[in-house]
C-alpha cells in the first residue's frame, strides 16, 4: 500500500469539526459561516507578506465612513494600517508562487492535446507530485470517479486511502474537512454519495478550494442531475460512476483549469462583453420577441462573455439565473461544442437552480467563426423544432441590423486594454459593482481587462492569480473579514478593497507609492463610472412573457430525472 | 422549413459518427469534440430538406436515442472496425432505441476507421497526410481489423429479424453495410448519397400518407406525462 501511494502529505494537523458543514448550494463567499478549520487556516496558510504589507482589518472601518470611493485618501489608508501590520519574511511566498506549471486557458485545441496526455501521466513520477493542484472525486464505496492528473485506475489505492480516512472519521460522528501538511492542504467535500478531494500548493484558501470543489460537484450534477446520482447510488451503493462520466472528463479538466485562470469563479459574477448600450439593448429585445412556449432562458454570449439574457417572467418571480449556473454551462459548452456547426439539443441541469431537473438546451453558433453563441433553454424536451425557429427569427434579426457585424467588432480582442484607463502604473483590475441597479433580479458582473505586459506566460498569470486569490481569500476571510489590502508582492503592488457598492482587486507596478496607487485608484473608479454602460448590462432586458410558459418553474418538469437517462444498462 | 425526413447516426462514443458528418458536411476531417445530446444538421437533397442527428454514443445519454430516433426514416448503425465491443454495442444498447423510428425505417450498418486496418493499404490517402507521415509510420500505425463486413452482414441479419422483418422485402444486406473512414473520406460521401436516394421514397410515401413530416419532436407531447414510455 504504502508503495503505491503517490506521497499525499498528511503528516500536518487534521482538523475534525464538530458539526458536518452545511452543503448549502447557495453558499457563496463572504457569508460562511465560522468554523474551526477557518481558524486553523490562518496559521499554516497566510503567507508571508512583504515587509511593506499592511493588512486592514475590518474593525477599524476606516472606509465605511467614505461612502464615495472617490474620497478614499492615503491618509485613510497608512491611518488604518497601522492598526494591523504584518511583518514576514517574504522569501518563502515567492517560492511557493513560482512552483507548478498548469496548463493555461489559451488555445482550446492544444489544452485538448495536452489534457489527453495529463490522462496517461505515470503517477509515480515526480512530476505527477509537482502538480499544482490534484483533484480527485471518489464514491461512498471507495471507487475512483475522476483524477485531474494521471489515470483514476491507477490511482485506485490512494483513493482506497483517502476514503478509508473519510469513513474512520465519519465513525465517530465527524467529517473530515482538511489536512494541513507542511506546503499542501488537503480539503475534503463530500456530496452525498461523492467525496472531493483536493491536494494544492497554492496560495488558495481552505474556503476557496471548497468552493472549487463543490464547482466540480455541480458540474457533475449539471450533466447527470442530483436526484439520479443519488437514485443511482441507492439502488447500487458501488456502482461506477465513470460509466456515465466517460467523455466528460474533459469537461472537468477544462473546469479546473478555469477556475485557476478565470476570475469568474473566484468573484462569482459574469463577465460581460463590453458594448454600447444600445446595442445590447436591442439584441435583448430580439431575443425576447422570439420566444416559443416553455422557452425559460435566452442567453446570448461571445467568446464565453455575455452579450444579453432575457428570461421568462413566471421564472424570474421564483429566482434569477444564477453565476455558476452559466458558467457550468459555458463550461460545458466550451468543452463539447467548439467547432461545431450543427444546432445541438441537449438535456442540462442548472444545479444551482434546480439541482433534481433538466433543462433542453437549445446550443447554435450564430457565426462561421463559432465565437456567438446562441443558447436557449426549454422545459419541454420535444420542444426542438419551435426552439429552432426561435433562432432563426434571431439570426434574421441579426442580419437585417447588421448586429453580427457590430457585435464582432467587439470581438477583436478577448477583451479591452487596461491601457484604456490612462494610468501607466496600473497593470490589471478585477471590479465587481455591488451598486447595479435591479440588483436583485440581475446576474452578478465584474469586469476585467485582458492581461497583458508581464503577464503574459502562463506562469506568470498563475503567479498574478495566486495572489488574487490569496487577497480574495483575506477579504472573504471567515474569522478576520478585511476591508482593504495594500499588499506589496516581489514583482508587483497589490491593492483589494471592498465597499458596499463594489469589489475591487488592482494589481500595479512595483514602483507604485502608496500615494500613487490611491490616485489611480481614483482615476480607474472615475473610469469605470464612465463606461458602465459599456461594460455592464445595467438594465436588463424585460421579462419575456411566453404564451403558454412552464409552470412552477423552479421545478421545470419532473420528467427530468425520469425521462429514461440511464434506461438501458443497469 | 420543416425538415421532410430524418437520418440518424447511433453507435457507441469514438466511433467516429460526428467525424463522418464533418466529412460528409464540411469536406473534411478535424479533431473532434465528445458530443453532447444530438446535434441536428440539415442537408438539402433534391426538392427535400433531410435532417441529420448526430447523437453522443455515451451511457450518459443513453436514454435519450430513442427521442432522437422518432419517426427516423433511416438510421445509420455506426462501428469501429478495429473495435470488436463497438459492434456489440450496436445490437446490445442501440438496436433498441430505434424501437421509436418509423416503421418503414431504413437501417444501415457503417464500419468507420478502416484506414486504420492493414486490410486497406490501397485506400487514398489525402496528400498533406501522406507528406507529415515520417517514413515507416505506415506499418506501425496499422492495427489488426476486428469487424470485417461479414460481421456487419449477419448483424444486418439479426436487425431483420429483430424488426420481424422478411429478408425479402427488406433491401438486401450487401447494398446496406459500408466501410468507411471519416479521415480518408473513402466512402462517405456514396454511404450518405445512397442512403438519401433510398430515404426520398419513404419521405414521398409518408407525404402521401399524410404521416407527420416533421419527425415529430413534436407530436411526442402527449406522451409527455407518460415519462418512461415516452423514452425508453
Ligand atoms: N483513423 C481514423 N480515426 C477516426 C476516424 N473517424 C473518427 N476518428 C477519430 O476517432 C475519434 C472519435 O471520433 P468522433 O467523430 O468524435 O466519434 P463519435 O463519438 O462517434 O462522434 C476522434 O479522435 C477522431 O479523430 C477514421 O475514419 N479514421
Ligand atoms: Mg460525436
Amino acid at each position: 500500500m504504502e508503495n503505491e501511494d503517490p506521497g499525499l502529505p498528511c503528516k500536518g494537523g487534521m482538523d475534525l469539526p464538530e458539526q458536518k458543514r452545511g452543503l448549502d448550494p447557495t453558499d457563496r463567499y463572504g457569508d460562511e459561516s465560522c468554523s474551526v478549520s477557518e481558524k486553523q487556516e490562518e496559521a499554516p496558510a497566510a503567507p508571508n507578506n512583504g515587509p511593506l504589507n499592511m493588512v486592514v482589518d475590518k474593525v477599524n472601518g476606516q472606509e465605511e465612513l467614505r461612502e464615495a470611493p472617490e474620497e478614499l485618501s492615503d491618509k485613510d489608508v497608512s491611518d488604518s494600517t497601522s492598526i494591523d501590520n504584518t511583518w514576514e519574511d517574504s522569501s518563502e511566498f515567492r517560492r511557493q508562487m513560482v512552483i507548478g506549471d498548469g496548463p493555461s486557458g489559451e488555445e482550446e485545441a492544444v489544452i485538448q492535446s495536452r489534457l489527453a496526455t495529463y490522462r496517461d501521466e505515470d503517477v509515480t513520477a515526480e512530476s505527477w507530485r509537482a502538480h499544482r493542484k490534484h483533484v480527485f472525486i471518489l464514491s461512498e464505496a471507495g471507487k475512483p470517479i475522476y483524477s485531474r492528473y494521471g489515470n483514476e485506475e491507477a490511482l485506485s489505492s490512494t483513493m482506497g486511502v483517502m476514503m478509508a480516512l473519510v469513513s474512520f472519521i465519519q465513525s465517530g460522528d465527524n467529517s473530515i474537512r482538511s489536512i494541513y501538511s507542511d506546503d499542501h492542504k488537503l480539503v475534503f467535500v463530500q456530496q452525498g454519495p461523492l467525496v472531493l478531494v483536493s491536494v494544492s500548493h497554492t496560495l488558495q484558501s481552505e474556503q476557496q478550494l471548497r468552493q472549487e470543489l463543490l464547482y466540480v460537484y455541480d458540474q457533475i450534477i449539471s450533466m447527470l442531475t442530483q436526484a439520479s446520482i443519488t437514485r443511482i447510488f441507492e439502488r447500487k451503493k458501488n456502482y461506477d460512476l465513470r460509466r456515465l462520466l466517460t467523455g466528460s472528463e474533459k469537461i472537468l479538466d477544462r473546469l479546473l483549469n478555469l477556475v485557476e485562470s478565470d476570475p469568474c469563479f473566484l468573484l462569482g459574477a459574469v463577465r460581460c462583453l463590453p458594448l454600447p448600450a444600445s446595442l445590447r439593448d436591442s439584441l435583448g429585445t430580439l431575443l425576447q420577441k422570439a420566444i416559443t412556449p416553455n422557452l425559460v432562458f435566452s442567453i446570448l454570449v461571445a467568446r464565453s462573455q455575455l452579450v444579453t439574457t432575457v428570461q421568462e417572467k413566471t421564472v424570474i418571480e421564483d429566482c434569477r439565473l444564477e453565476p455558476t449556473d452559466l458558467h457550468l454551462l459555458l463550461n460545458l459548452i466550451g468543452a463539447t461544442s467548439a467547432f461545431q456547426t450543427g444546432e445541438i439539443w441537449t438535456p442540462i441541469c442548472l444545479p444551482r437552480f434546480n439541482p433534481d431537473c433538466y433543462f433542453y438546451a437549445y446550443i447554435s453558433y450564430l457565426d462561421s467563426e463559432c465565437t456567438v453563441c446562441l443558447i436557449l433553454l426549454s422545459t419541454d424536451k420535444d420542444s426542438f423544432y419551435s426552439v429552432s425557429d426561435c433562432k432563426k427569427r434571431i439570426e434574421e434579426g441579426m442580419r437585417t441590423q447588421n448586429y453580427l457585424q457590430a457585435l464582432s467588432s467587439g470581438l477583436k480582442s478577448p477583451s479591452y486594454s487596461v491601457g484604456l484607463v490612462g494610468v501607466p502604473d496600473l497593470r490589471h483590475f478585477m471590479y465587481k459593482p455591488l451598486d447595479i441597479p435591479d440588483n436583485y433580479r440581475q446576474l452578478p458582473q465584474f469586469t476585467s481587462p485582458e492581461l497583458e505586459g508581464p503577464y503574459c506566460s502562463e506562469n506568470e498569470r498563475h503567479r498574478l492569480f495566486d495572489l488574487y486569490h490569496y487577497l480574495h481569500g483575506r477579504i472573504h476571510s471567515t474569522s478576520r473579514p478585511l476591508r482593504l489590502i495594500y499588499h506589496v508582492a516581489e514583482k508587483e503592488t497589490l491593492l483589494a478593497w471592498v465597499t458596499s457598492k463594489f469589489e475591487l482587486y488592482t494589481c500595479f507596478n512595483p514602483l507604485v507609492t502608496k500615494a500613487g496607487a490611491i490616485n489611480v485608484l481614483t482615476k480607474l473608479l472615475r473610469w469605470i463610472k464612465k463606461e458602465e454602460d459599456r461594460l455592464f448590462i445595467r438594465y436588463p432586458p424585460k421579462y419575456s412573457t411566453t404564451p403558454n410558459p412552464g409552470k412552477g418553474s423552479r421545478a421545470p418538469r419532473t420528467d427530468g430525472t425520469e425521462n429514461g437517462f440511464f434506461g438501458g444498462g443497469h | 422549413m420543416k425538415p421532410d425526413g430524418k437520418v440518424v447516426l447511433l453507435g457507441d462514443m469514438n466511433v467516429g459518427k460526428t467525424s463522418l458528418l464533418h466529412r460528409y458536411m464540411e469536406r473534411r476531417f478535424q479533431d473532434t469534440v465528445s458530443t453532447v445530446g444530438g446535434a441536428f444538421y440539415l442537408k438539402q437533397w433534391g426538392p427535400h430538406n433531410i435532417s441529420i442527428w448526430d447523437t453522443a454514443g455515451r451511457e450518459q445519454f443513453h436514454g435519450l436515442g430513442s427521442m432522437y430516433c422518432r419517426g427516423a426514416a433511416a438510421v445509420i448503425l455506426t462501428y469501429d472496425v478495429t473495435n470488436l465491443q463497438s459492434m456489440v454495442e450496436l445490437e446490445d444498447r442501440f438496436l433498441a432505441l430505434t424501437d421509436s423510428a418509423s416503421p418503414d425505417c431504413l437501417f444501415i450498418v457503417a464500419g468507420n476507421k478502416v484506414d486504420l486496418t492493414d486490410a486497406c493499404a490501397f485506400l487514398p490517402e489525402s496528400e498533406d497526410k501522406q507528406i507529415e507521415k515520417p517514413p515507416n509510420s505506415f506499418i506501425s500505425t496499422k492495427v489488426k481489423k476486428q469487424v470485417h463486413v461479414n460481421d456487419a452482414i449477419a448483424f444486418y441479419r439479426k436487425i431483420l429479424k429483430y424488426k420481424m422483418l422478411d429478408e425479402v422485402n427488406a433491401p438486401a444486406a450487401e447494398k446496406m453495410c459500408f466501410e468507411t473512414s471519416a479521415k480518408t473520406g473513402y466512402n462517405v460521401d456514396h454511404l450518405f448519397e445512397t442512403i438519401f436516394e433510398m430515404v426520398v421514397p419513404v419521405i414521398l410515401q409518408q407525404k402521401a400518407e399524410g404521416l407527420p413530416q416533421t419527425v415529430d419532436l413534436n407530436n411526442c407531447k402527449t406522451a409527455k406525462n407518460t415519462h418512461s414510455g415516452c423514452c425508453r
